[in-house]
């Protein structure tokens, strides 16, 4: 394997590590605020990671582009997405979970 | 209390510019109703904005009451006379309100409510602020029992708040990016050539009159474009970061987070600086955008230093050095200006839902 090869490799193997970590984010994290924290940002940089791996491993000129443009995408839909979920629970008067509301319960 | 042929004016108020005009009108016809021998009931609603805190959109209300008070006091002369009631009110603060159905059936339910038969409309009148909702929520109320008239001001031209005048220097910026788009992610070859200038072409006729609030200027389009890739690897870099900080966090096994709303006011104007931010904050440590009003952003924090970070104001001073240039970068930090706030107390405690317990579930 080439050099760009195992570059390709490793990033793509941080896009699954990351997109790992946001599926156990989303279990484990206590309320709907703290888990769109895991939603939008492991999300975005696993979804990141693979793109250039996909970049990279197709290695022509307009592939690359467009994984360059889908990048931007994410980083435009990935937050507005999270935005809007935890705007609309705060509409509904949900209260954030925080370490003093774990100690009455 | 009235008598039953009484004019029952409903009044939807909110910020507008030609809200005194529309006050004076409102009492012009509760003259003219008056000499008639009716009594008049002036009903002035303003609906609670979406996204506003209802203490927020509560100030608001009682400052637009008392200014309407006094309005009514000087166009009656002296004092209201004793046939006329005015109400005041303030609906729709528990519902989501989207489409402008939703802002007329609000409005339908309050008249309906107290049996009111006319609405005066404001012409400016606009209760989400940014796009012009009176439209449609006009000919949802005509079909309505109502009878809808607006109130004749003298203003300046009215301009269309949505469109704006096209200009051909924005017929060409949005031509040029949808065709640079077109392309590149097609090919440069002659069929895609031609069907591309012919998207642009449809593209830049229908959204010309939406995408610009002024001329687009070559030169200060560039400078953003420069230091755009900048911000770029900076953003990349915070966003990196993010993502081990977040990856620590949640596969620790004791889950070390401290979840906090806090307030920040961006010393940003603008829609497209203010988007920028709010989705920077959103992609970077900890720290995630609930909501924004004008520019104050509500802030959902993870854990201690992510709060730190944000008050600190590293991302707000890079966006600030996109869009103003270098010199908008030295400003000081929210923390230092005092538009930074922790902790904010939840808005409605009444409707607060129980917090969930299964923390360490699945760990």
């Amino acid at each position: 394997m080439t050099p760009l090869e195992w570059l390709a490799v490793v990033l793509a193997a941080g896009g699954v590590f990351f997109g790992f970590v946001t599926a156990v984010g989303l279990v484990r994290l206590p309320d709907v605020y703290t888990r769109s924290h895991a939603a939008s940002k492991s999300d975005t940089l696993g979804s990141v990671l693979s793109l250039a791996a996909v970049a990279i491993a197709l290695q022509s000129g307009i592939a690359t582009i467009k994984a360059l443009l889908l990048l931007l995408f994410l980083f435009l839909t990935s937050p507005t997405a999270a935005h809007a979920v935890t705007r609309s629970a705060e509409d509904q008067g949900i209260e954030p979970w925080t370490r003093d509301s774990e100690g009455d319960e | 209390m009235t008598h039953p042929t009484a004019h029952r004016l409903l009044v939807p108020v909110g910020d507008s510019v030609t809200i005194r005009e529309t006050v004076a009108y409102v009492v012009r016809r509760a003259s003219e109703a008056l000499e008639d021998g009716q009594a008049v009931e002036l009903h002035f609603v303003s609906i609670s904005v979406m996204g506003a805190t209802s203490e927020e959109s509560g100030e608001d209300h009682e400052r637009l009451r008392e200014l309407i008070d006094a309005w009514l006091t000087e166009d009656f002369g002296e004092e209201i006379p004793a046939d006329v009631t005015v109400e005041t009110a303030i609906v729709g603060q528990d519902q989501y309100l989207f489409s402008p159905d939703d802002y007329a059936n609000v409005l339908l339910e309050y008249a309906s409510n107290h049996d009111l038969d006319r609405v005066v409309m404001d012409p400016e009148y606009n209760p989400e602020g940014t796009i012009p909702l009176l439209a449609p929520i006009e000919s949802r109320l005509r079909a309505s029992d109502l009878d809808v008239e607006q109130a004749s001001v003298e203003r300046e031209a009215r301009q269309p708040v949505l469109a704006r005048a096209a200009s051909l220097p924005k017929y060409l910026a949005i031509f040029a990016v949808s065709f640079g788009f077109y392309l590149s992610i097609g090919s440069l070859v002659l069929f895609d050539l031609v069907t591309g200038a012919i998207t642009a072409g449809v593209v830049s006729i229908f959204l010309t009159p939406v995408a610009f609030r002024r001329n687009p200027s070559f030169t200060r389009a560039l400078r953003q474009l420069v230091r755009l890739p900048l911000y770029a690897f900076y953003l990349l870099w915070e966003i990196a970061k993010a993502n081990v900080a977040m990856a620590y966090v949640i596969l620790h096994p004791s889950l070390p987070i401290d979840p906090k709303m806090v307030e920040l006011r961006a010393a940003l104007w603008g829609d497209v600086p203010i988007t920028t931010l709010a989705n920077s904050i959103t992609l970077t440590p900890g720290t995630l955008t609930v909501t924004v009003t004008q520019r104050t952003f509500l802030v959902h924090s993870l854990t201690g230093s992510s709060r730190d970070d944000l008050s600190a104001g590293g991302l707000e001073r890079a966006v600030r050095f996109v869009f103003y240039g270098r010199s908008g970068a030295r400003i000081p930090s929210p923390r230092e200006r005092d538009d930074y706030t922790d902790e904010v107390t939840p808005t409605d405690p009444d409707a607060a839902a129980e917090p969930e317990t299964e923390v360490q579930a699945g760990g």
